[in-house]
């Protein structure tokens, strides 16, 4: 039993996207759908002016409104961790999830849409099931990594290591975020909604 | 409740290790075959340059082996006339063929005239297969492609003050860092996913990053200061920064002054050295015994840098003094009006990098007491791809260089100076020579003999440039403007695409098209490749082998304290039916031409192969027979690639002291005054005239200036603005912008697909975001979908990376983007840097909103 967490320091990302395209290589998703995505912003006029980058991805949410709509059922917190899946096999595609969330982060798989233009190819990846179509797919954490003993792809990839994985109940020491989440710095996105996300944000807010 | 199932496992499951080829810097990485298909790459744990890590480029990559337009069948051209918007009319023909009609006229040109063999690639590892095959064949006509492009002047700076082709810094004791008009740490550089971490750490240290750019790029985002400047003014912000070093502040390194460079040898009234009358060494002046001795005479006591003495009746200066006073010109205020950077700033810059260099100050490693100067500046094409980018580059570097920085703890750094089998050594001057083995052109210290060329590189006209491949466009349009009695006949091109990466597409389709028979060596058919006679099917790089070592220490080993290791590339999927490596096809034609044995003769040399390995005669060897006998020279007999199934990175041992912080140990001199630039200015003025051709010696002068760039010299109210490039992180020049997986991070970003405007500037030209607009410049028309941003310099708009493909069999990234390059001139007098080589990026533009948006490219 663990609850996970993950932490995005704001200092040290720097918009490369590998977390993108990891994310997109480990989940197969279709053309269009990325369960990880880095968004930009500009602060200040020029001449002092900034720029930000923003990871955003499924806050896995401990008062998630997205398991609170579904009518089905299919969208469910894992009993042992907490980690927001969907199962594909009783989700109906009604999309009520996918308006409840606050963070735009649930993907309607509308159609077969091919990796290439003009029909399908030779890139059909055999090892991982693509979403279904007409379901809803997210950000899962990666949970079959985590399962394995390894971080989720997107923090794997991170060449400044700007994605920390780890716990936030306690439940392992070595791998706690306490110290990270407990600065003062320390945001989520939208607390305002009292969805109780498992994704923080740090910076020295320069 | 159980998990759905994602993930379904195979009993076919391999990790191959490799080297990414991404881009240039030969990352190690793991590729994940599964049922005989690439499903995933991932950064190489084992391997220091990479750690584990890898970026969007090398992760997406293994999704263009599986891009259905790759090609597969050789194919020859139909439609004999080429040019921009020509369809080449392909028809396939057979390996076999295409490989003899190569070969035939391949022999044919052989016994004219070698010379009129042209090899075109960017491609690192292949360098030693191309290089061979030249040097065999008989061309001095080799790798033209756009290297030059971003670093001629750099590379130029960093091999006369570092002794190294490429620059970095210790991040781990840097304090106050400086990029100028480069990425660093931002994953658009050398040793990328290195320098990425260690630059985060740096800044979470408390180091203060400094970025001097037009745009606020990825780098200039993490910086606590971002430095807005008036492209290609690069050079007059240096010359005023070391003026106020100088002769405002009076802060400089005065034993390195001394001891590591040239600073105080005696310039006489002709501003060459003052000479011992015997040892004909340069003389500096004893200023206990207040007499001139030859500069390594060991009775020395203590060097003057200041004043002025009397030699043989005759006066004599410092080269120090003399530098010191031709910088009094550079005055800060004028510096403003041309940067746009406001003096108080241009001050505390300056000023706040000095201390933080803390002049004097040691550290201890390893029980050496070393000089420990915690700031750094870093350089690249930003600034130096400019009219006087060498004397740019060089003034930047100049800095570092006064607050003795190179080489030491804290400070700038050479990509390793000194290494395992390479050192730099001392002319009869005191100057330093880099090690070929780093310099890996040619050197630009000491200069060679300029002369009438006879290379369509036009390299014998820059005779202290490393390499001016730029020039190629030149040579090959107009020979006999530079005395060349011969025109090129065959053109072996691929994995460079030159329509997109030198200048308008127009004035290049006039150059590939006066080359009658070129081949093309390609895995898609790009704007390059539609010139082409016979295209061949070019592998991925996960389909082939490569020599070895896959990372050059030159570049790709980062330098400082670590370990020396080398990468294997390794195939990790066969290549599909009908397509080759290029490499091996490059041998193939050289069997069929009959000059496979001299090839291998040659690339006994140049692959460093000893006795013991040696070349079969008359064997047919494969890239990666060879390969192994490489390892086998340098790692030794033991090696295996059986070995090489965890990780493909052979670490051999931990760099010494000297190799880590080469500068304290480093006999060798570097310039402050360039001396030797009077007599090769005199020579190239005597080549120039003799050739009746204009040219620009102003660059061969021993001391720094500024040299604006013609679109500065020439304001022109119409073409009211300048135009900028810069790289984003997810995209390798022209090539990976054709990954749909790169495309879609493309697409969602909000600058990458656009033309950045300034706010100020958008609203005085009534522009919008979204707007379609005309560019123009003096030399080609394009169009691009406005971006209103504060994030750029309002006198110049923005255009990133290497976009804007039109190619007919171009799919994802079609019009998507605008082409920077497509503004450039082709090169002529006026836009290229006389003494590096370097061509200048800096155009003017006009904008004109295009109503109703659509468009009409190319």
């Amino acid at each position: 039993m663990s609850k996970y967490g993950m932490v995005m320091d704001l200092d040290r990302c720097i918009g490369c996207n590998a977390c993108v395209i990891a994310c997109k290589v480990e989940h197969n998703t279709p053309a269009g759908i990325n369960f990880t995505k880095i968004l930009e912003y500009e602060t200040g006029t020029y001449p002092d002016a900034g720029r930000q980058f923003l990871p955003v991805m499924c806050n896995h949410c401990d008062d998630a409104p997205c398991i609170d709509v579904c009518p089905t059922k299919a969208t469910y917190a894992r009993e042992q961790d907490g980690i927001v899946l969907v199962d594909w096999d009783k989700c109906i595609g009604c999309g009520a999830c996918v308006l409840a969330c606050p963070y735009d982060q649930r993907f309607q798989v509308f159609d077969e849409r091919t990796m290439f233009p003009g029909g399908t190819t030779d890139f059909q990846r055999p090892d991982v099931q693509r979403a279904d179509t007409g379901a809803v797919a997210k950000c899962d954490f990666c949970y079959h990594r985590i399962d394995e003993g390894r971080e989720p792809a997107c923090v794997e990839v991170c060449p400044t290591k700007a994605r920390i994985f780890g716990v936030t109940d306690g439940s392992d020491p070595e791998r706690s975020l306490d110290h990270l989440i407990e600065q003062d710095s320390t945001t989520t996105l939208l607390p305002e909604k009292g969805t109780k996300p498992s994704v923080y944000y740090v910076s020295r807010g320069e | 409740m159980s998990e759905p199932t994602k993930q379904i496992k195979f009993e076919d499951d391999t990790w191959t290790p490799s080297v990414c080829m991404g881009c240039y810097n030969c990352c190690g990485i793991k590729i994940h075959r599964v049922e005989d298909k690439i499903v995933d790459v991932i950064g190489d744990p084992a391997a220091p340059n990479s750690r584990g890590y890898i970026c969007a480029k090398g992760k997406a990559r293994f999704l263009d082996l599986y891009d259905p337009k790759r090609l597969t069948q050789p194919l020859k051209r139909g439609n004999p006339k080429k040019g921009l918007g020509e369809d080449p009319e392909w028809q396939e023909i057979s390996w076999d063929e295409a490989l003899e009609t190569v070969a035939t006229r391949l022999k044919l040109v052989r016994e004219d005239d070698p010379r009129k063999l042209v090899l075109a690639h960017f491609d690192m590892p292949g360098y030693g297969i191309s290089k061979a095959f030249g040097a065999a064949f008989g061309t001095p006509n080799l790798h033209w492609n756009r290297a030059d492009y971003c670093g001629a002047a750099p590379h130029m700076a960093h091999l006369l003050l570092n002794g190294s082709f490429n620059g970095e810094l210790d991040f781990e004791r840097c304090n106050y860092i400086v990029l100028w008009g480069t990425q660093l740490g931002a994953l658009a550089e050398t040793i990328p996913l290195h320098t990425a971490d260690m630059m985060a750490d740096a800044r979470a240290r408390g180091a203060k990053l400094v970025v001097i750019d037009p745009f606020c790029s990825n780098a200039a985002a993490k910086a606590e200061d971002w430095i807005p400047i008036k492209p290609g003014t690069d050079g007059a912000l240096a010359l005023s920064m070391l003026n106020v070093l100088l002769n405002e502040l009076g802060l400089y390194d005065v034993p390195f002054l001394k001891e590591k460079t040239n600073a105080p040898y005696l310039i006489g009234a002709d501003g060459h050295y003052v000479r011992h009358e015997s040892s004909n060494k340069p003389l500096v002046w004893d200023s206990i015994d207040h007499t001139a001795k030859a500069f390594d005479d060991p009775s020395l006591k203590d060097v003057a840098l200041d004043g002025e003495v009397t030699i043989g009746g005759a006066p004599a200066q410092p080269s120090f003094q003399k530098v010191k006073e031709h910088l009094k010109q550079f005055d800060v205020e004028a510096a403003s009006r041309v940067t746009t950077v406001p003096a108080e700033k241009i001050r505390s810059l300056t000023e706040e990098f000095a201390k933080a260099a803390m002049i004097g100050a040691t550290v201890n490693i390893d029980g050496h007491d070393l000089p420990l100067r915690p700031a750094a500046i870093h350089f690249k094409r930003g600034s130096g791809a400019h009219k006087g980018g060498a004397h740019t580059t060089l003034a930047i570097h100049m800095l570092n260089l006064m607050v003795g920085n190179l080489d030491v703890p804290g400070g700038q750094r050479g990509v390793n100076p000194i290494g395992p089998f390479w050192a730099p050594e001392q002319d009869d001057d005191g100057m330093l020579v880099p090690a070929q083995h780093i310099a890996k052109y040619h050197k630009p210290y000491p200069p060679r003999q300029p002369k009438i060329p006879e290379t369509l590189d036009l390299n014998e006209l820059f005779p202290s440039a490393l390499f001016t491949r730029g020039m190629f466009a030149w040579g090959i349009r107009d020979p006999e403007h530079f005395g060349i009695d011969y025109t090129p006949e065959i053109l072996l091109h691929g994995r460079t695409n030159l329509m997109m990466n030198s200048h308008n597409p127009e004035a290049m389709s006039e150059v590939l098209a006066k080359i009658p028979l070129q081949v093309s060596f390609s895995t898609f058919i790009d704007e390059t490749t539609e010139f082409a006679d016979i295209v061949l099917p070019d592998s991925h790089d996960f389909e082939r082998w490569d020599l070895f070592p896959a990372n050059d220490p030159y570049a790709f080993i980062a330098p400082g304290p670590g370990e020396w290791y080398w990468l294997m590339r390794q195939q990790a999927i066969a290549p599909p039916d009908g397509a080759r490596p290029w490499t091996e096809v490059y041998l193939d034609l050289a069997e069929r031409a009959g000059f496979i044995d001299e090839l291998f003769a040659h690339g006994k040399t140049m692959w460093n192969i000893d006795e013991r390995h040696a070349l079969e005669k008359g064997k047919r060897h494969t890239v990666k027979d060879i390969a192994e006998r490489q390892a086998k020279s340098l790692i030794g007999d033991d090696f295996s690639f059986d070995q090489l199934t965890e990780s493909s990175c052979m670490i051999t041992r931990e760099k010494t002291i000297e190799e880590a912080y080469p500068r304290p140990f480093m006999k060798a001199r570097v310039p402050v005054y360039l001396e030797h630039l009077i007599d090769t200015g005199e020579q190239v003025g005597q080549v120039v005239e003799e050739l009746g051709i204009e040219w620009d010696l102003r660059p061969y002068n021993p001391l720094l200036q500024y040299f604006p760039c013609h679109a500065h010299s020439e304001p022109d109210a119409d073409f009211d603005l300048h135009v900028v490039n810069f790289k984003v992180p997810f995209i390798t020049f022209s090539v990976t912008s054709e990954n749909l997986w790169i495309d879609e991070i493309s697409q969602a970003n909000p600058y990458t697909h656009n033309v950045m405007i300034n706010t100020k500037t958008a609203k005085a030209k009534g522009l919008k975001d979204g707007d379609r607009i005309r560019i123009s410049s003096h030399h080609a028309d394009g169009e691009g979908t406005v971006k209103v941003t504060e994030l750029i310099h309002p006198s110049c708009i923005g255009i990133p990376s290497t976009l804007g493909h039109w190619a007919r069999a171009y799919s994802v990234s079609k019009y998507k983007g605008t082409g920077f390059n497509n503004f450039l001139p082709a090169p002529d007098v006026a836009y290229i840097d006389t003494l590096s080589g370097q061509t200048d990026s800096c155009v003017c533009v006009k904008v004109e909103k295009l109503s109703p948006a659509k468009r009409t490219q190319p």
